[in-house]
């Protein structure tokens, strides 16, 4: 094999390889390397960062979530209080209101219940005035002298108007 | 048919000679350069064009490679010790890759197919776990040759077998890598050799294996610098934390 044969090759290559190494060592760790490997630290770093932000927010996130929920829930919790509370009242009122409706009618219907008794009474106290007028001019007029069909009629017809006069006079006064 | 190992031959370019020692420009060598210069080119269009927080496709490759090197070198000698080691690292594995790499290329040639190369980096990288070794733990180091738990029984039995093990190792290193390299192109070349030979009525066939080969190839090149550079995270993470 020539690897093994041309041993007068062997100075050199060990040699310009191991001088080219160095070169390309030196040049990659003074050059190359520092500012691939800078640039990839600040870049993991930045991610780690971002990452981390991100974990942060959402957090932050999940944080306000649950207040909003909770405040939602409070909300809600409140609103149906509030609607009980204005259930309870529009029902008192509702009862307060028909319980008054119905002493105003009962009020009412005493009233006139009243009224009529009292207009009942008073009619009955006039037709009886009445009565007793007419009864007592007719007896006046049967007791003076016997009378004709036509005086009885006369008479009849008399006390009528008289009554009437008399009634006319009770409702002027 | 020519020699299919003929292409392994190394020709002179330029020839330099310093005191005795011959060190002539050769095929070999320009192949090598060439691969490194594509390599720098890459990283310096990247760097002084400005590395964007969103990056391009270029940048995104070479981000790519050191994040890949910086895990290697993280999980096998940890992130506070390898820190320093990644440039190192780094540039062993872009080595190997642009060398692999350059020599698929039909004319070129593939430095890591001679075992004094892939030698005197396994011998190099052998002599630096040492060094790292005894200038972090002194002569606690030795204790690396004594597997944890063992019994007091087996301890004079262990040493010889982990010192063999321990010599084994830049051998294996250097050994895979050219014996890889030099097989792939072996193959590659007899392929071609028969594609070429043969008549268009079957030469067909062996033509189509030396593309399916050449990608084969493209997978091993990264594969073995793959290997060689998680290896010596091994060996350095070994000689740090002491097995």
């Amino acid at each position: 094999m020539p690897q093994f044969e041309q041993i007068e090759v062997f100075q050199t290559l060990i040699f310009w390889s191991l001088v080219s190494f160095a070169i390309l060592f030196f040049f990659l760790k003074k050059f190359a390397f520092p500012p691939i490997l800078e640039a990839l630290e600040m870049r993991e770093k930045k991610i780690r960062g971002d990452i981390e932000d991100s974990e942060k927010l959402k957090e932050d996130a999940q944080t306000i979530k649950k207040e909003l929920e909770e405040t939602l829930k409070a909300a809600h919790g409140k609103a149906e209080t509030i609607v009980q509370l204005a259930s309870d009242e529009a029902k008192k009122f509702q009862e307060k209101s028909l319980q008054e409706t119905e002493a105003k009618v009962r009020q009412v219907q005493k009233d006139a219940e009243q009224e009529i008794q009292g207009s009942r009474d008073k009619l009955l106290q006039e037709i009886r005035g009445y009565a007793a007028a007419l009864t007592i001019a007719s007896t006046e007029k049967f007791l003076k002298k016997a009378l004709g069909d036509d005086d009885k009629k006369r008479l009849v017809d008399e006390s009528i108007e008289q009554v009437i006069v008399e009634l006319e006079k009770r409702q002027n006064n | 048919m020519e020699n299919p190992i003929q292409h392994f031959e190394v020709h002179t370019i330029i020839p330099i000679h310093i005191g005795g020692l011959d060190l002539s420009i050769n095929n070999a060598i320009v192949a090598m350069w060439v691969g490194l210069a594509v390599v720098s080119c890459m990283f310096l269009l990247s760097v002084r064009r400005g590395l964007s927080p969103v990056p391009g496709k270029l940048q995104s490759v070479l981000e790519i490679v050191v994040e890949f090197v910086q895990a290697l070198v993280y999980e096998f000698i940890g992130k506070e010790e390898g820190r320093k080691y990644v440039p190192f690292i780094g540039s062993l594995f872009l080595f190997i890759l642009a060398c692999n790499l350059i020599g698929l290329i039909p004319g070129s040639y593939t430095i890591t197919s001679q075992l004094v190369v892939t030698g005197a980096f396994a011998i190099g990288i052998f002599i630096m776990t040492l060094v790292i070794g005894f200038s972090k733990h002194g002569l606690r180091f030795l204790g690396i040759l004594v597997p944890p738990g063992i019994p007091k029984i087996l301890i004079p039995l262990m040493i010889p077998i982990e010192i063999i093990s321990m010599v084994a190792r830049p051998i294996s290193l250097a050994v895979r890598l050219f014996a890889n390299m030099t097989a792939g192109h072996t193959i590659l070349y007899v392929l071609f050799g028969l594609a070429m030979s043969a008549s268009l009525m079957v030469g067909w066939l062996p033509f189509g294996f030396t593309i399916v080969i050449n990608g084969l190839e493209i997978a091993i090149a990264f594969i073995q610098a793959y290997i060689f550079t998680i290896l010596t995270c091994v060996y350095i993470g070994d000689a740090i934390h002491l097995h």
